[in-house]
Parts: C-alpha cells; sequence; structure tokens
C-alpha cells in the first residue's frame, strides 16, 4: 500500500501547472462538446483518444476525466436554451431548464445548472475516493474464481440494466464477447477468428472500434436525423438585471442538490443504469417530495438542480466499480479502460497494487476538474451560449473528418478506415435497432479479464469448470446471476403480457 | 417496433447461426488446451446470440400475427437513399484516403458534405473545410519532427 506522504506527492503532482493546464484543456473542450447539441460524451472521448497517444498516462487519462466532466456540464446550456439536451441525460434539464429560460431568466437557470453540476461532481467524486480504494483493497483478495463469476454476473447485470430489451442486451454482450476473443490465443497460440490479417493479431483494435460504433456511426445517425430538425429555436442571454441567481436562492436548491447527489451516485455506483436513469430518478424525487409540485415542468430552479446535480454525480460514480473491481459500468468508463489500455495499465484492483500513486494523482485529478468546471462554466456562460448556436451541418463534417484522421495519424492505415467504416455500420445498426451498446462495449472490454479468470479457474481446479460452484463467493454470484436471469425475464414477459392487456 | 425487432432477430441469428455452423469453427483456431478450448468463449457468445435473436424473431413474430401485421413492409426509396448516401460518401473518400494523402482530399470531404447539407455561404464553407484539413498537417508534421511517426 502506499504510504501518507505518497499520497500527499500524489496530490500535488495534480496540482502542478502542466496537470492544470491538461485537464482545463480537457473540461474546456468537453463543455464546448458538451454544448453542441448532437455531439456527445462517447463521440468527444472516441475522437479524443488519439490526441492523448502522445500524453504521458495520467496527463491523458486527466485529459479524459476533464472532457467527461465537461460534456456533462455543457449539455445543460443547449437543454435550457435550446430545448434541446447535449446529452440524452440532460433531458431532465429541460423540463424545468427551458421554461424558465422562456422566461426570460436564462442565466438563472444556466447558473443553477452549473451550480448543482459542480456540487454533484465534487461530492461524488470525494466518494469515489473514499469507496473506491477499500473496495480495491477487499477485490485485491479473490482469485480468479471469484473474479470469474463477478465478471459474468455483471455481464448479465450490465445487459438487464441498460435499458432497453433484455434479449437484445444479451446479444449484444455476446458480439461484445466474440469480438473480444479475437486475436492470439494466450494458451495454445492459435489464431483466433483473424481470418489472415496480421493487423488483428493482438486483438481488434480498441481505438477503430470506438470511433467507429460510437463517432462515425453517431454521425450517419445525425445525417439522418438532420433533415428533420433543420431549424431549432436558441435563446439569447439579455442584461436583465432580474435575470441572476441570489445567494438566497441558491441556498433554497441546495437540499435538492444533496438529495439528487445521493440518488445520482447510488445509480452511477450500479453498473449499466447511466446518467439518464440517474436524472430522471432524482427529477421525480424532488417533485414528489416538493411542497408545490405542481410548479415543476414550468421554470422550477429545484427541477434543473436535481437533473444536473445527479447527472454529474453519475459519472464520479461510475468509476466506483471500475477502480474497484475493473468493471467498467458506463461506455465513458469503458472508454477510460481503452485509454488505460493504450498507455499499458490495467485499470482495477491492481492498480492500487501496482501504481497507486497513479490512481491518487487521478483522484487529485479529478477534484481539480471539478474546481475548473465551475471557473469556466462561470466565466464561459456568454460564450457557451453563443457556441449553442453552431449548426449541425458544420458540425457533422468536421467531426466525420477527425474519425478518419484520427485513425490515420496513428498509423492504422486503409485498413484501420476499413475497419472503422466497418463498425459505424455495426454501431449505426445498435444504434437503430435499439441494441444496448454500452452491454456490447463492456463485453468486448471484459472479454479477455474473464477468460483469463475462467481459465485460472480451471487450471487451477485440474480442469474442473463446476469449481465456481464450490467457492462460496464465487457460488454467490453464480447464484444471483441465475437469479437475475430468471427475474429479468419473467419482468420481460410481464411487461409485454401487460402492455398486450392494456392494447 | 416489432416489425424491426422481428427482422434485427432473424439478421442476428443468421450472423449466430453462420458463427457457429462455419466462421468459429474454421477460423476459431485449434490445438490442445488444459485450460479452455480456444473457440469455447467465442462460441458461448454466438450460442448467447442465438438464443436470443431467435426469441426475440419469435415474440415479435407472435405480436405481428397477433396485430395482423405483415412482418414485410419495405422502405420507400427516397428514405432508403437518405439512409444510405452517407455511408456511400464516407466510403468513397476512404477509397480516395487510399490513394492520395488525407491532408490533400480533407477539405474536399468537409466542403463537399457542407455543401451537400445546405450550406452555400462561401466565407463559411472554405474556413470550416480547411482550417481542420490545416490542423491535421501543422499536427502530422510537428509529430514527424519530434519523431513520433
Amino acid at each position: 500500500m502506499i504510504g501518507f506522504d505518497a499520497i500527499l506527492a500524489s496530490f500535488g503532482a495534480a496540482f502542478t501547472f502542466h496537470s492544470i493546464a491538461v485537464i482545463f484543456g480537457g473540461v474546456l473542450l468537453g463543455y464546448i462538446v458538451g454544448v453542441i447539441p448532437g455531439l456527445n460524451r462517447s463521440v468527444a472521448i472516441a475522437i479524443a483518444i488519439p490526441l492523448t497517444f502522445y500524453m504521458s498516462a495520467y496527463a491523458a487519462i486527466a485529459f479524459l476525466i476533464g472532457l467527461s466532466k465537461g460534456t456533462a456540464a455543457g449539455s445543460a446550456v443547449s437543454a435550457i436554451l435550446l430545448n434541446t439536451p447535449g446529452e440524452p441525460s440532460s433531458a431532465a434539464t429541460c423540463l424545468d431548464g427551458y421554461p424558465l429560460a422562456r422566461s426570460g431568466k436564462p442565466r438563472k437557470a444556466l447558473k443553477v445548472g452549473l451550480l448543482a453540476s459542480v456540487v454533484g461532481d465534487l461530492l461524488a467524486t470525494l466518494l469515489l475516493i473514499a469507496v473506491a480504494i477499500p473496495f480495491a483493497a477487499v477485490a485485491l483478495k479473490f482469485g480468479p474464481y471469484e473474479l470469474a463469476a463477478i465478471l459474468i454476473f455483471a455481464l448479465v447485470f450490465i445487459a438487464g440494466m441498460a435499458g432497453g430489451s433484455f434479449l437484445k442486451g444479451l446479444a449484444a454482450g455476446g458480439m461484445g464477447v466474440i469480438l473480444g476473443t479475437v486475436g492470439l490465443d494466450p494458451e495454445t497460440g492459435a489464431m483466433r477468428l483473424t481470418f489472415g490479417y496480421a493487423e488483428l493479431m493482438e486483438g481488434v483494435p480498441i481505438l477503430p472500434l470506438v470511433i467507429g460504433t460510437l463517432a462515425l456511426s453517431e454521425m450517419f445517425v445525425q445525417l439522418e436525423e438532420y433533415r428533420r430538425n433543420k431549424d431549432a429555436d436558441v435563446i439569447r442571454l439579455s442584461k436583465n438585471a432580474d435575470d441572476d441567481l441570489s445567494y438566497g436562492e441558491f441556498k433554497g436548491t441546495l437540499p435538492t442538490i444533496f438529495k439528487s447527489t445521493g440518488i445520482g451516485a447510488f445509480v452511477g455506483a450500479l453498473p449499466g443504469l447511466g446518467p439518464s436513469v440517474g436524472a430522471f430518478m432524482a427529477y421525480g424525487f424532488a417533485k414528489r417530495s416538493a411542497k408545490n409540485p405542481d410548479s415543476f415542468g414550468k421554470g422550477n430552479p429545484n427541477g434543473i438542480a436535481a437533473a444536473e446535480a445527479a447527472d454529474n454525480a453519475v459519472i464520479p460514480a461510475s468509476y466506483i466499480p471500475l477502480f474497484g473491481l475493473g468493471i467498467p459500468g458506463s461506455v465513458s468508463a469503458a472508454l477510460l479502460v481503452g485509454a488505460f489500455m493504450i498507455h499499458g495499465i490495467q485499470v482495477g484492483p491492481l492498480m492500487l497494487r501496482d501504481h497507486p500513486e497513479m490512481l491518487f494523482t487521478i483522484f487529485s485529478g479529478m477534484i481539480v476538474a471539478s474546481l475548473l468546471m465551475l471557473a469556466i462554466g462561470w466565466y464561459g456562460l456568454r460564450i457557451f451560449a453563443k457556441v449553442t448556436s453552431v449548426p449541425p451541418n458544420i458540425v457533422i463534417p468536421v467531426v466525420i473528418f477527425l474519425c478518419l484522421a484520427g485513425i490515420q495519424v496513428q498509423g492504422y492505415g486503409t485498413f484501420g478506415l476499413i475497419v472503422v467504416f466497418g463498425f459505424a455500420i455495426f454501431g449505426y445498426f445498435l444504434k437503430k435497432f435499439d441494441y444496448s451498446f454500452v452491454t456490447f462495449l463492456v463485453a468486448f472490454i471484459v472479454t479477455p479479464m474473464l477468460e483469463m479468470n475462467l481459465r485460472q479457474s480451471i487450471i487451477l481446479s485440474g480442469g474442473e469448470i463446476s469449481i465456481l460452484l464450490e467457492r462460496p463467493i464465487a457460488l454467490v454470484f453464480v447464484i444471483i446471476t441465475a437469479l437475475m436471469v430468471l427475474h429479468l425475464g419473467w419482468s420481460s414477459y410481464r411487461r409485454n403480457a401487460s402492455r398486450r392487456a392494456a392494447s | 417496433m416489432a416489425r424491426m425487432d422481428f427482422w434485427s432477430g432473424a439478421v442476428v441469428s443468421a450472423l449466430a447461426l453462420a458463427l457457429i455452423i462455419w466462421v468459429i469453427p474454421t477460423y476459431g483456431g485449434g490445438g490442445a488446451a488444459f485450460g479452455l478450448p480456444p473457440q469455447l468463449l467465442a462460441s458461448l457468445g454466438a450460442w448467447l446470440m442465438l438464443i436470443c435473436a431467435a426469441a426475440l424473431s419469435l415474440v415479435s413474430a407472435v405480436k405481428l400475427w397477433r396485430a395482423g401485421e405483415s412482418p414485410i413492409q419495405l422502405p420507400s426509396g427516397s428514405h432508403l437513399w437518405h439512409m444510405l448516401w452517407p455511408f456511400l460518401y464516407v466510403l468513397g473518400f476512404i477509397f480516395l484516403v487510399d490513394r492520395f494523402p488525407l491532408t490533400w482530399i480533407a477539405p474536399l470531404l468537409i466542403g463537399a458534405l457542407l455543401v451537400i447539407l445546405g450550406e452555400r455561404r462561401w466565407y463559411l464553407v472554405l474556413p470550416v473545410a480547411v482550417v481542420p484539413a490545416l490542423g491535421l498537417y501543422v499536427l502530422t508534421a510537428h509529430l514527424m519532427r519530434i519523431g513520433v511517426v
């Protein structure tokens, strides 16, 4: 374990000029991306990963985390001023943000959103620091049996919780598992599903996969939707003296912010649920527990505070299973795993043993990112309000170019471009037919880990796969997984039956 | 939705079947293994896909049958074209990138797409088309100078 002095030194490293500059760049870029409707966090991270190739591992991760946090806060701006959420998770912010802005108080709405975002994010980051390390310390004691059972459980859990159909979630997970096995078999040295391409020997390259399935496919979807939503009405910031947030008004939203942060952090810590669920749950809870629930949906600042605090709390909390167990619970966490892999670091409990100073520096970098979010959001309010009017017909061609350029700069060549195009078609298919993208990506990323743990378990037990049923912790997870499959299957059947009865 | 589920389930089932019957046995690797056989996990993934997608297709077929709807409804030609042209556009540029440097053709890629999407102001088209390509050129030149690529 790392000593107290080393922890202090790690925190010191995050507060250097270079570190702050990198995080500042990430948060600023994230803000801009979040503000532009149609560009989301996953697209931003996927495109930004190639930029981080030439940074140190810490700078790369800090930049991407800053980017992730920036998009979450920035997406509120377009939700409030355009009634178009920059991220799906900001849809709940539209419910009260847009009416408040329409009533001549856009600045007040934006400031409530910003402060709620920062408080939610900061508190959830502190929770992550408090919880992830004891979590990882316990996880370090697990053997391959337990880890294999936990990974299977996590995949089923994410397939069930990621929204949409459970069957589609599992099918998407199956696709991820197959792609995760591509490459050299570590035990026999056999080439698996490489079709003779030497480029696939080390597995499907993660960069073309994420850029294709997340960014390029999203641009194809946007191009299709562009025909329908060409014009949007932007609310401009005025110099109205009444349109500002007083301390008293902010204080009034604090209880809602704290409760919503709790909900967001809980939802974020469970893999697969995502920020949209957290934001809507917190919004619903705030409305139900309010003295005047009828004012919600008509410009109540508590509605904005609830949605934004929960939305921003989900992101740091979703890193709890990532740093604690090595299981990415969201798309952005899965992309971070990819970035860690590119820099040769295995994320998860082993990080606490092998790179503890890096872990603590990342945590402190996250706190820096939260504070920078406040500064950038506060002073850049007017500029970001203007960025919302960047039309999609400018954004889409530039993003398509960045997708292709990211692959070219990394030296993947024509093979990489064809792979990225193939995955763009695949990602388009997943999006159009509502197959769980997060389950696919998480399955793809955890499959090598699952395979290694399963292999070790079988070798250690002398060839008995039933060993998973003989170890108490592994057995508990196997039973929970089986019960969850039954429960999700049954509730899916009940939902269909009630829909049929209603129609 | 039921129609989309039916067809997506059918396509995924067909893909999973092809994987189980042909792709994994032929290209999935072999050799004696004491731990996990090389094809095991991929086969499990394919079976999972097949079972779930077939169930989805079956459930959707029953829904369609109960609602008295036909599983076949062809999209209009213009709808199909609107879905297809972005893919063809990008594929065309990948073909060009294979022959010419990206920095040469990037302004064309961005500028032509801007015009297709209805932008006619030259003072906007020009910088939006040129600046990203210029940025890529500067980045590549810098990376070459420091010896990264």
